[in-house]
């Protein structure tokens, strides 16, 4: 190695660098590494490229329930890809770091804003760990055995939460969602609400795609219980939020808000709660201050909460966060603005109804289930065999089985699929999926 | 040639009005009516800015951060090493950029290949039999791990009864936080007077009620741990196991491993040691890696590849611990990480170990005669250093760095060394920057107290009003 004629060497008054590790034992070092030797960028290049083209590329997209293909402005690429915002870290020297505190400040804000809630921190890993934390949270604050969840939520995002119940006395107990509708069986939740519930959790959209009027009125039936809402952001352009129909703490998957699809990961994490339980929050917040000379500063505050001060009494492990999808977000919502968002969701529900119309006039798919779904429509599938399957030979990405989502679905809706749309869906790939499902029967 | 930061007096987002005018596709406005009316809005309440402005607003907010590209950031327990272009390069070819988690493994045998090479690389440089890529940063990868060990103890039928997880005074604040998160006691140990693990405290501490002893090495002082072995054998006489937080693995990689010296399950820093971007404070990415006897507990899927070649999401582990995050992890972190593996490789690696630790001791020997470098002038990645005798705080210190153009290391952790500065130059540095930044640590430590105080006043703001930030909570716009 030519690090063995390196100056530094010299200077400390070693021979080799060797004698750098002189204190790692001998019988435990490491005899040989069993990974190829380097190669060059252009080399590397070539290898990645060779490997992303043994992925498969769909022209039509029907894929969603939690993920989506959304219209990603190219300037919020540009923004995060700023290095000055990539390649720094958590904001500890604040007076260096005000370009990503005033970042977060504003993510804080915007979310607050768009969301109708007091307070938001400056990110969580992404929506379903968000979502643990907030059940976490709501139990620190009332202590209660147990947290009500829709008896539909995906199995992926049930398991992880039930990994963040670990450790705490409390129980998940599940509550009825209709389906005929989709919607929460207000009755079913009700009966379930005594004085040890913790919280409530609701997820809008529901978990089987429609858009659900009993979520804003949980908040006349549910006692002392916390409401968690689930929301999805990009729903916020038509409805009310979640500020305004009574949630106590609001979590929401950033994805949609300017992000890739990258394989579900990195995701962003959004979590929202009311301004008393700001001492019982997880997370790092930014908060507004000024300097010495009374200039408007922004730093990191509420640290006492912190892992790092507050050790095992922490509110949270959280250390790294996703802070560049914060302003990712904030850059996507301040391009997109009101009426695109509005526009946005429009053009989701628009081709929701779209898409019912046009698997119609097939045998095999039918939409059973009432109500209006957002983007992810579920039908009745009685075609034989794996529809997803079928579908990816016509270069369609789509009809996930309920099945694979969710644990135990009603009686009435096993065998059902998936197929979901956003406002990019075009009228193309609406033409592509009946066609093929013309030609699946 | 330091930083130098611009001053905009940027105002807020929601201070910017102008026309907005970004174009998305035309909807028709009945659609709303599909909505029952208690639900609908009609007023989304977010700032109207035009997107020129949006992409001005946050280019002149970018130049008021400092980052790696801009020079070095010796914090230390962070490893601000340079993140390659390369890498960012093959994160957003759109092959692996737009592809759905749900799509099916037919679909995405590239992907599931990097991931398992990726595993296969995390495991060979550990010596760890099995790692899952799923958790999220290095506090979700002790989570993960910590849940792993439970859920051991439990199968063993033991939980009842192992409630407790030794941590040594020096630790990360996400160790015991992860502990404790996961049901856990947490029983802290003071180091021994070399800085080291104390051998009769961990004796003393350990016991049948002992779930998991949880230590990094080299530990955040910067000392490789030598009796490690002996550790390790103590720890597993009393049926504990011995925990990795991997967030110092650039000190030791391809020169020993967390296997090698015992360990059962560690944690990695995708955006420490692997150099994929810190993003301002994330994302990262945390895998673990377990022996063969705990592979059953891993959160599903693990990917796997089948004798005729094909990678697959196995779900099946018999006693997995279930899911800790929505899918299979950070995949554009883990593609990058992947990236930076395949670039290095096993000479590259091994080299950049050697010269991270070579540039630390290197500033060992530079900052030594000013400062007091408690136990021991031997370090690996990173040194610990106090200010106490030169009169000055470690914060004033800090800022005087700064006000510079040269970000500050770590200040005030690890806990057990007062007024201290925790360095990690890491191999991304010339001998250049290294002296630029121990002239300017030195020349700091001889400012006159009361100077120190007013510092910052070159960049965009001056010293700022940290407990009016928490007694007057503004935290919205
Ligand atoms: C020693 C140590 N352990 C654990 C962590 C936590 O890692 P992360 O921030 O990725 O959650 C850190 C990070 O800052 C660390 O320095």
């Amino acid at each position: 190695m030519e690090i063995e004629d390196s100056p530094l060497l010299k200077e400390i008054g070693f021979h080799s660098t060797d004698e750098l590790f002189q204190d790692v034992p001998q019988k435990i070092r490491k005899k040989e590494l069993k990974i190829p030797r380097g190669i060059s960028e252009f080399e590397l290049t070539h290898l990645s490229q060779e490997i992303a083209s043994m992925n498969r590329s769909f022209r039509h997209n029907f894929l969603g329930n939690g993920i989506y293909d959304r219209i990603i402005p190219s300037s919020v690429d540009s923004i995060i890809g700023r290095s000055e915002f990539l390649t720094s870290y958590t904001p500890y020297q604040a007076e260096m770091s005000q370009g990503m505190l005033q970042s977060l400040f504003e993510f804080q804000s915007i979310i607050s804003d768009l969301t109708g809630m007091d307070i938001t921190n400056s990110s969580m890993y992404d929506g379903f760990t968000a979502l643990g934390e907030a059940a976490r949270m709501a139990y620190r604050i009332n202590e209660g055995s147990e947290i009500l969840v829709p008896e539909t939520m995906y199995r992926s995002k049930l398991n992880v939460l039930h990994s963040y119940m670990t450790g705490l006395n409390v129980r998940l107990v599940p509550y009825g969602i209709s389906p005929a509708d989709g919607t929460i069986d207000l009755e079913s939740l009700e009966g379930k609400i005594n004085d040890n519930t913790s919280a409530i959790i609701a997820e809008q959209p529901s978990s089987l795609g429609n858009i659900d009027r009993n979520v804003a009125k949980i908040s006349e039936i549910k006692k002392k219980a916390l409401l968690i809402t689930y929301y999805d952001p990009i729903a916020l352009g038509v409805l009310k939020p979640p500020g305004e129909t009574g949630s106590d703490i609001n979590v929401m998957e950033g994805q949609q808000l300017g992000l890739h699809r990258n394989l579900g990961g990195p995701l962003l994490g959004i979590l929202s709660f009311r301004n008393e339980f700001a001492r019982k929050s997880p997370g790092r917040i930014i908060g507004e201050s000024n300097d010495t000379q009374g200039k408007r500063a922004f730093v990191m505050t509420l640290q006492t909460r912190e892992q790092h001060i507050r050790r095992a009494k922490a509110m949270s492990n959280i250390c790294t966060n996703q802070a560049l999808f914060a302003v990712a977000a904030t850059s996507y919502l301040g391009i997109i603005g009101p009426s695109g968002l509005k526009k946005i969701a429009l053009k989701t529900m628009e081709n929701s109804q779209k898409l019912i119309n046009s698997v119609s006039r097939s045998k095999m798919l039918k939409r059973e289930l009432n109500g209006v779904p957002f983007s992810d429509v579920i039908l009745k599938y009685s075609g034989k065999g794996d529809l997803q399957h079928k579908l990816a030979e016509s270069g369609i990405a789509g009809g996930i089985e309920l099945e694979k989502l969710i644990e135990n679905p009603h009686r009435q809706l096993k065998g059902s699929v998936f197929l979901s749309v956003t406002e990019k869906t075009g009228t193309e790939s609406l033409e592509a999926l009946s066609k093929a499902i013309e030609v699946i029967q | 040639m330091t930083y130098h930061q611009a001053t905009y007096d940027e105002p807020l987002l929601s201070e910017i009005h102008s026309d907005n005018r970004y174009k998305v596709p035309e909807a028709d406005e009945n659609i709303i009516n599909l909505i029952p009316e208690e639900l609908r809005t009609d007023n989304v309440n977010l700032p109207v800015i035009a997107e020129y402005d949006v992409v001005r607003h946050f280019t002149r907010l970018s130049q008021m951060n400092y980052g790696v590209d801009l020079g070095i950031y010796p914090l230390g327990s962070c490893t601000m090493k340079f993140n390659p272009k390369f890498a960012d390069r093959i994160a957003s070819m759109e092959n692996f950029s737009e592809t759905h988690p749900l799509v099916g493994d037919d679909s995405i045998q590239g992907s599931l290949r990097v991931m398992y090479e990726l595993q296969v690389y995390l495991s060979e440089l550990s010596d760890m039999d099995a790692v899952t890529l799923q958790p999220l940063a290095g506090a979700h990868g002790e989570y993960t791990g910590i849940l792993i060990i439970r859920k051991y103890h439990e199968s063993k039928g033991e939980l009842e009864k192992r409630r407790e997880i030794i941590i040594p005074d020096s630790a990360h604040g996400t160790n015991p936080a992860s502990a404790a998160m996961a049901g856990f006691d947490v029983v802290e140990i003071p180091s021994s007077p070399d800085g080291t693990v104390d051998l009769d405290a961990l004796k003393a501490a350990l016991s049948d009620r002992t779930a998991a002893f949880m230590i990094t090495n080299p530990n955040t002082l910067g000392l490789f741990e030598k009796r490690i072995t002996e550790i390790a054998e103590i720890v597993h006489k009393s049926g504990a196991l011995l925990y990795y937080d991997g967030a110092n693995f650039n000190a030791i990689m391809g020169i020993t491993s967390p296997g090698l010296m015992g360990f059962d399950v560690v944690h990695f820093n995708l955006h420490k040691t692997f150099a994929t971007p810190h993003g301002g404070g994330g994302p990262g990415s945390g895998p673990v890696g377990v022996k063969k006897f705990l592979k059953e507990f891993l959160p599903i899927p693990v990917v796997e590849k089948s004798p005729d070649g094909k990678y697959f999401l196995n779900f099946d582990l018999r006693n997995t611990i279930g899911k800790v995050s929505p899918y299979y992890g950070a995949f554009s972190t883990i593609l990058r990480a992947w990236a930076y593996i395949t670039y290095h490789g096993s000479d590259g690696l091994t080299e950049n170990t050697v010269r991270a630790v070579l540039n630390t001791n290197y500033l060992v020997s530079r900052l030594g005669n000013d400062f007091k470098i408690p136990f021991g002038k031997l370090k690996k990645h990173e040194l610990v250093l106090t200010t106490e005798n030169t009169g000055k705080r470690a914060l004033d210190l800090a800022k005087y760095l700064i006000d510079l153009g040269i970000h500050a290391p770590t200040v005030y952790f690890p806990l057990n060394v007062h007024e201290d500065m925790m360095i990690e130059p890491t191999e991304t540095v010339s001998k250049r920057d290294l002296d630029q930044f121990a002239d300017a640590l030195i020349s700091a430590s001889r400012q006159d107290e009361e100077s120190l105080k007013h510092l910052p006043v070159n960049l965009s703001v001056g010293r700022i009003d940290e407990v009016k930030a928490a007694r007057q909570l503004k935290l919205h716009w």
